[in-house]
Protein backbone atom coordinates (compact mmCIF):
# COMPACT_ATOMS: atom_id res chain seq x y z
CA UNK A 1 0.00 0.00 0.00
CA UNK A 2 2.62 2.51 -0.95
CA UNK A 3 2.92 5.30 -3.48
CA UNK A 4 1.66 8.79 -2.83
CA UNK A 5 -0.03 9.11 -6.23
CA UNK A 6 -2.43 6.49 -7.48
CA UNK A 7 -1.46 5.16 -10.91
CA UNK A 8 -3.92 5.98 -13.66
CA UNK A 9 -5.48 8.84 -11.73
CA UNK A 10 -4.80 12.55 -11.63
CA UNK A 11 -2.71 14.09 -8.87
CA UNK A 12 -4.31 13.76 -5.43
CA UNK A 13 -3.71 17.44 -4.71
CA UNK A 14 -3.70 19.65 -7.82
CA UNK A 15 -0.49 21.72 -8.27
CA UNK A 16 -2.74 24.69 -9.06
CA UNK A 17 -4.39 24.34 -5.66
CA UNK A 18 -0.98 24.27 -3.92
CA UNK A 19 0.21 27.33 -5.88
CA UNK A 20 -3.03 29.11 -4.97
CA UNK A 21 -2.47 28.28 -1.30
CA UNK A 22 1.09 29.61 -1.37
CA UNK A 23 -0.06 32.77 -3.14
CA UNK A 24 -2.82 33.36 -0.58
CA UNK A 25 -0.32 32.77 2.22
CA UNK A 26 2.03 35.28 0.61
CA UNK A 27 -0.76 37.87 0.33
CA UNK A 28 -1.75 37.22 3.97
CA UNK A 29 1.72 37.76 5.33
CA UNK A 30 2.38 40.73 3.03
CA UNK A 31 -0.84 42.32 4.26
CA UNK A 32 0.20 41.73 7.88
CA UNK A 33 3.64 43.24 7.30
CA UNK A 34 2.03 46.15 5.44
CA UNK A 35 -0.23 46.88 8.41
CA UNK A 36 2.79 46.71 10.74
CA UNK A 37 4.62 49.19 8.51
CA UNK A 38 1.65 51.60 8.47
CA UNK A 39 1.27 51.48 12.28
CA UNK A 40 4.97 52.15 12.83
CA UNK A 41 4.94 54.87 10.18
CA UNK A 42 2.17 56.78 11.95
CA UNK A 43 3.74 56.17 15.36
CA UNK A 44 7.16 57.47 14.34
CA UNK A 45 6.38 60.11 11.74
CA UNK A 46 5.54 62.95 14.16
CA UNK A 47 7.68 65.95 13.11
CA UNK A 48 10.70 66.65 15.29
CA UNK A 49 11.53 70.17 16.54
CA UNK A 50 13.98 72.13 14.42
CA UNK A 51 16.69 72.84 17.04
CA UNK A 52 19.37 70.47 18.33
CA UNK A 53 18.10 70.42 21.91
CA UNK A 54 14.54 69.74 20.79
CA UNK A 55 15.60 66.86 18.56
CA UNK A 56 17.84 65.45 21.30
CA UNK A 57 15.08 65.54 23.91
CA UNK A 58 12.41 64.25 21.52
CA UNK A 59 14.54 61.26 20.52
CA UNK A 60 15.61 60.52 24.12
CA UNK A 61 11.98 60.76 25.28
CA UNK A 62 10.88 58.43 22.49
CA UNK A 63 12.95 55.53 23.83
CA UNK A 64 10.69 54.65 26.81
CA UNK A 65 7.62 54.60 24.51
CA UNK A 66 9.32 52.60 21.79
CA UNK A 67 8.86 49.23 23.45
CA UNK A 68 5.06 49.58 24.01
CA UNK A 69 4.62 51.02 20.50
CA UNK A 70 6.44 48.05 18.99
CA UNK A 71 4.60 45.60 21.26
CA UNK A 72 1.16 46.93 20.28
CA UNK A 73 1.99 47.06 16.57
CA UNK A 74 3.41 43.51 16.61
CA UNK A 75 0.32 42.36 18.51
CA UNK A 76 -1.98 43.94 15.91
CA UNK A 77 0.12 42.33 13.15
CA UNK A 78 -0.05 38.93 14.85
CA UNK A 79 -3.81 39.14 15.37
CA UNK A 80 -4.48 40.22 11.78
CA UNK A 81 -2.13 37.65 10.27
CA UNK A 82 -3.50 34.87 12.50
CA UNK A 83 -7.07 35.86 11.59
CA UNK A 84 -6.49 35.84 7.85
CA UNK A 85 -4.42 32.62 8.06
CA UNK A 86 -7.26 30.98 10.01
CA UNK A 87 -9.58 31.86 7.12
CA UNK A 88 -7.05 30.24 4.79
CA UNK A 89 -6.98 27.11 6.97
CA UNK A 90 -10.79 26.92 6.75
CA UNK A 91 -10.43 27.06 2.94
CA UNK A 92 -7.87 24.20 3.09
CA UNK A 93 -10.20 22.15 5.31
CA UNK A 94 -13.14 22.83 3.00
CA UNK A 95 -11.31 21.41 -0.02
CA UNK A 96 -9.55 18.44 1.61
CA UNK A 97 -11.24 17.52 4.90
CA UNK A 98 -14.71 18.06 3.40
CA UNK A 99 -14.33 15.25 0.82
CA UNK A 100 -12.80 13.02 3.53
CA UNK A 101 -15.83 13.60 5.74
CA UNK A 102 -18.22 12.78 2.88
CA UNK A 103 -16.26 9.59 2.12
CA UNK A 104 -16.55 8.58 5.78
CA UNK A 105 -20.31 9.12 5.63
CA UNK A 106 -20.56 6.94 2.51
CA UNK A 107 -18.49 4.19 4.15
CA UNK A 108 -20.68 4.30 7.27
CA UNK A 109 -23.72 4.01 5.00
CA UNK A 110 -22.11 1.08 3.16
CA UNK A 111 -21.27 -0.72 6.40
CA UNK A 112 -24.80 -0.27 7.71
CA UNK A 113 -26.06 -2.19 4.68
CA UNK A 114 -27.97 0.74 3.17
CA UNK A 115 -27.82 1.18 -0.63
CA UNK A 116 -24.64 3.08 -1.50
CA UNK A 117 -24.62 5.66 -4.25
CA UNK A 118 -21.62 6.52 -6.41
CA UNK A 119 -19.38 9.03 -4.62
CA UNK A 120 -18.78 12.30 -6.43
CA UNK A 121 -16.98 15.31 -5.00
CA UNK A 122 -17.73 18.96 -5.72
CA UNK A 123 -15.96 20.71 -8.54
CA UNK A 124 -12.65 22.05 -7.20
CA UNK A 125 -12.45 19.54 -4.34
CA UNK A 126 -9.09 17.85 -3.99
CA UNK A 127 -8.36 14.10 -3.57
CA UNK A 128 -10.80 13.20 -6.40
CA UNK A 129 -8.82 9.96 -6.91
CA UNK A 130 -10.19 8.71 -3.58
CA UNK A 131 -13.80 8.85 -4.83
CA UNK A 132 -12.76 7.23 -8.15
CA UNK A 133 -10.95 4.38 -6.34
CA UNK A 134 -13.91 3.80 -4.00
CA UNK A 135 -16.35 3.77 -6.93
CA UNK A 136 -14.09 1.32 -8.78
CA UNK A 137 -14.03 -1.03 -5.77
CA UNK A 138 -17.80 -0.91 -5.21
CA UNK A 139 -18.36 -1.26 -8.96
CA UNK A 140 -16.15 -4.37 -9.07
CA UNK A 141 -17.97 -5.86 -6.08
CA UNK A 142 -21.34 -5.21 -7.73
CA UNK A 143 -20.24 -6.78 -11.01
CA UNK A 144 -18.99 -9.84 -9.12
CA UNK A 145 -22.25 -10.04 -7.18
CA UNK A 146 -24.27 -9.89 -10.40
CA UNK A 147 -22.08 -12.61 -11.92
CA UNK A 148 -22.52 -14.89 -8.88
CA UNK A 149 -26.29 -14.38 -8.90
CA UNK A 150 -26.39 -14.96 -12.67
CA UNK A 151 -24.45 -18.22 -12.22
CA UNK A 152 -26.96 -19.38 -9.59
CA UNK A 153 -29.93 -18.28 -11.69
CA UNK A 154 -28.51 -20.13 -14.67
CA UNK A 155 -28.29 -23.29 -12.57
CA UNK A 156 -31.91 -22.85 -11.45
CA UNK A 157 -33.05 -23.07 -15.07
CA UNK A 158 -32.00 -26.72 -15.05
CA UNK A 159 -34.64 -27.38 -12.42
CA UNK A 160 -37.14 -27.60 -15.26
CA UNK A 161 -35.41 -30.92 -16.01
CA UNK A 162 -35.17 -33.80 -13.54
CA UNK A 163 -34.25 -33.35 -9.85
CA UNK A 164 -30.81 -35.00 -10.11
CA UNK A 165 -29.67 -32.76 -13.00
CA UNK A 166 -30.97 -29.69 -11.19
CA UNK A 167 -29.07 -30.58 -8.00
CA UNK A 168 -25.89 -31.37 -9.91
CA UNK A 169 -26.04 -28.09 -11.82
CA UNK A 170 -26.71 -26.14 -8.62
CA UNK A 171 -23.77 -27.77 -6.87
CA UNK A 172 -21.57 -27.05 -9.86
CA UNK A 173 -22.73 -23.42 -9.81
CA UNK A 174 -21.92 -23.20 -6.12
CA UNK A 175 -18.42 -24.57 -6.74
CA UNK A 176 -17.91 -21.97 -9.47
CA UNK A 177 -19.16 -19.17 -7.18
CA UNK A 178 -16.94 -20.36 -4.31
CA UNK A 179 -13.98 -20.60 -6.69
CA UNK A 180 -14.68 -17.11 -8.01
CA UNK A 181 -14.84 -15.76 -4.47
CA UNK A 182 -11.41 -17.23 -3.72
CA UNK A 183 -9.79 -14.17 -5.28
CA UNK A 184 -10.98 -12.19 -2.26
CA UNK A 185 -8.50 -12.67 0.55
CA UNK B 1 -3.96 26.38 12.34
CA UNK B 2 -1.97 26.45 15.58
CA UNK B 3 1.27 25.80 13.72
CA UNK B 4 0.62 28.82 11.46
CA UNK B 5 -0.20 30.94 14.51
CA UNK B 6 3.02 29.78 16.20
CA UNK B 7 5.05 30.80 13.12
CA UNK B 8 3.40 34.25 13.00
CA UNK B 9 3.81 34.87 16.74
CA UNK B 10 7.43 33.62 16.73
CA UNK B 11 8.20 35.90 13.77
CA UNK B 12 6.55 38.83 15.54
CA UNK B 13 8.46 38.27 18.79
CA UNK B 14 11.83 37.98 16.97
CA UNK B 15 11.00 41.12 14.98
CA UNK B 16 10.04 42.98 18.17
CA UNK B 17 13.23 41.99 20.02
CA UNK B 18 15.54 42.83 17.11
CA UNK B 19 13.85 46.09 16.13
CA UNK B 20 13.56 47.28 19.72
CA UNK B 21 17.30 46.81 20.36
CA UNK B 22 18.26 48.35 17.02
CA UNK B 23 15.90 51.33 17.33
CA UNK B 24 17.12 52.13 20.86
CA UNK B 25 20.70 52.17 19.60
CA UNK B 26 19.94 54.16 16.46
CA UNK B 27 17.83 56.79 18.25
CA UNK B 28 20.58 57.28 20.82
CA UNK B 29 23.15 57.84 18.07
CA UNK B 30 20.76 60.13 16.18
CA UNK B 31 20.07 62.20 19.33
CA UNK B 32 23.78 62.95 19.66
CA UNK B 33 23.87 63.97 15.99
CA UNK B 34 20.67 66.03 16.28
CA UNK B 35 22.22 69.10 14.65
CA UNK B 36 21.61 67.47 11.26
CA UNK B 37 18.20 68.05 9.70
CA UNK B 38 15.87 65.27 10.79
CA UNK B 39 12.17 65.62 9.99
CA UNK B 40 10.85 62.70 12.03
CA UNK B 41 11.94 59.61 13.93
CA UNK B 42 10.67 57.56 11.01
CA UNK B 43 13.29 59.15 8.72
CA UNK B 44 16.02 57.82 11.01
CA UNK B 45 14.82 54.22 11.06
CA UNK B 46 13.13 53.93 7.65
CA UNK B 47 15.81 51.76 6.01
CA UNK B 48 16.28 49.67 9.13
CA UNK B 49 12.52 49.16 9.49
CA UNK B 50 12.09 48.17 5.84
CA UNK B 51 15.02 45.76 6.16
CA UNK B 52 13.54 44.11 9.26
CA UNK B 53 10.02 44.04 7.83
CA UNK B 54 11.37 42.33 4.71
CA UNK B 55 13.15 39.86 6.99
CA UNK B 56 9.95 39.23 8.94
CA UNK B 57 7.93 38.76 5.73
CA UNK B 58 10.44 36.38 4.18
CA UNK B 59 11.00 34.41 7.39
CA UNK B 60 7.30 33.92 8.10
CA UNK B 61 6.53 33.23 4.42
CA UNK B 62 9.27 30.60 4.13
CA UNK B 63 8.24 28.88 7.36
CA UNK B 64 4.55 29.06 6.39
CA UNK B 65 5.25 27.74 2.89
CA UNK B 66 7.31 24.89 4.35
CA UNK B 67 4.36 24.04 6.60
CA UNK B 68 1.91 24.13 3.67
CA UNK B 69 4.18 21.86 1.61
CA UNK B 70 4.55 19.53 4.58
CA UNK B 71 0.77 19.34 4.96
CA UNK B 72 0.33 18.72 1.23
CA UNK B 73 2.98 15.98 1.34
CA UNK B 74 1.27 14.37 4.35
CA UNK B 75 -2.09 14.57 2.55
CA UNK B 76 -0.62 13.03 -0.60
CA UNK B 77 1.00 10.26 1.40
CA UNK B 78 -2.04 9.53 3.58
CA UNK B 79 -4.65 9.71 0.84
CA UNK B 80 -2.30 7.99 -1.63
CA UNK B 81 -2.19 4.98 0.66
CA UNK B 82 -5.97 5.06 1.06
CA UNK B 83 -6.41 5.14 -2.73
CA UNK B 84 -3.87 2.31 -3.16
CA UNK B 85 -5.79 0.33 -0.54
CA UNK B 86 -9.11 0.82 -2.36
CA UNK B 87 -7.52 -0.13 -5.70
CA UNK B 88 -6.08 -3.26 -4.07
CA UNK B 89 -9.57 -4.00 -2.73
CA UNK B 90 -10.93 -3.82 -6.29
CA UNK B 91 -8.30 -6.44 -7.19
CA UNK B 92 -9.50 -8.67 -4.32
CA UNK B 93 -7.04 -7.77 -1.55
CA UNK B 94 -9.26 -6.88 1.39
CA UNK B 95 -6.89 -7.79 4.20
CA UNK B 96 -3.62 -5.84 3.76
CA UNK B 97 -3.81 -2.88 6.17
CA UNK B 98 -4.07 0.57 4.61
CA UNK B 99 -1.30 1.93 6.84
CA UNK B 100 -1.91 5.65 6.39
CA UNK B 101 0.48 8.16 7.99
CA UNK B 102 0.04 8.80 11.72
CA UNK B 103 -1.70 12.18 11.35
CA UNK B 104 -4.94 11.97 13.36
CA UNK B 105 -7.44 12.57 10.56
CA UNK B 106 -5.74 10.27 8.01
CA UNK B 107 -5.10 7.50 10.54
CA UNK B 108 -8.78 7.52 11.53
CA UNK B 109 -9.79 7.49 7.86
CA UNK B 110 -7.41 4.59 7.13
CA UNK B 111 -8.93 2.62 10.00
CA UNK B 112 -12.41 3.30 8.65
CA UNK B 113 -11.39 2.00 5.19
CA UNK B 114 -9.86 -1.09 6.82
CA UNK B 115 -13.04 -1.69 8.83
CA UNK B 116 -15.14 -1.40 5.64
CA UNK B 117 -12.88 -3.80 3.76
CA UNK B 118 -12.83 -6.18 6.71
CA UNK B 119 -16.66 -6.23 6.86
CA UNK B 120 -16.80 -6.96 3.13
CA UNK B 121 -14.19 -9.73 3.40
CA UNK B 122 -16.09 -11.23 6.34
CA UNK B 123 -19.32 -11.30 4.31
CA UNK B 124 -17.61 -12.75 1.22
CA UNK B 125 -15.84 -15.45 3.25
CA UNK B 126 -19.08 -16.46 4.97
CA UNK B 127 -20.88 -16.67 1.62
CA UNK B 128 -17.97 -18.62 0.16
CA UNK B 129 -17.86 -21.17 2.99
CA UNK B 130 -21.64 -21.58 2.80
CA UNK B 131 -21.40 -22.09 -0.98
CA UNK B 132 -18.63 -24.67 -0.48
CA UNK B 133 -20.66 -26.44 2.22
CA UNK B 134 -23.71 -26.56 -0.06
CA UNK B 135 -21.63 -27.77 -3.00
CA UNK B 136 -20.29 -30.62 -0.87
CA UNK B 137 -23.82 -32.04 -0.76
CA UNK B 138 -25.03 -34.55 1.82
CA UNK B 139 -28.28 -32.82 2.77
CA UNK B 140 -31.94 -33.26 1.97
CA UNK B 141 -33.36 -31.47 -1.11
CA UNK B 142 -35.60 -29.34 1.14
CA UNK B 143 -32.71 -28.18 3.31
CA UNK B 144 -30.54 -27.60 0.21
CA UNK B 145 -33.23 -25.44 -1.41
CA UNK B 146 -33.74 -23.44 1.79
CA UNK B 147 -30.02 -22.76 2.22
CA UNK B 148 -29.69 -22.00 -1.52
CA UNK B 149 -32.31 -19.25 -1.24
CA UNK B 150 -30.69 -17.87 1.91
CA UNK B 151 -27.35 -17.82 0.13
CA UNK B 152 -28.81 -15.82 -2.73
CA UNK B 153 -30.20 -13.31 -0.24
CA UNK B 154 -26.79 -13.00 1.41
CA UNK B 155 -25.09 -12.44 -1.95
CA UNK B 156 -27.64 -9.70 -2.76
CA UNK B 157 -26.57 -7.89 0.40
CA UNK B 158 -22.95 -7.56 -0.83
CA UNK B 159 -22.33 -3.95 -1.96
CA UNK B 160 -26.02 -2.98 -1.93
Amino acid sequence: MSGPEAPGYGPLVQPRYVHGLLLRLCVNFAGGVGVLFVILYFALSRPLPGDYAGIYLALRNLSPFLRPILAVSVLVYALLACGSTSALCVYILHKVAGPLYRMEMVMDQYRSGAPTRTVSFRNGDQIQALAQAFNLWIGTLRRDRQRWLATMKDAERHCLQDEATCRAEMEEALRRVAGDMARYR
Amino acid sequence: MLAFAAIIVAGGVIFWKLVDAEFQRVFLQAAIRGHYTIHSAFDIVRDLLVYHLAGLFLGVLLAGSALVLLLVAATRRGIGKAVASLLASAAGDLSTPTGTCPIGEFERFGKKIDATRSDTLDTVLKVRSEAAALAAGGMSPEEFRLRWDELKQRIRRIAP
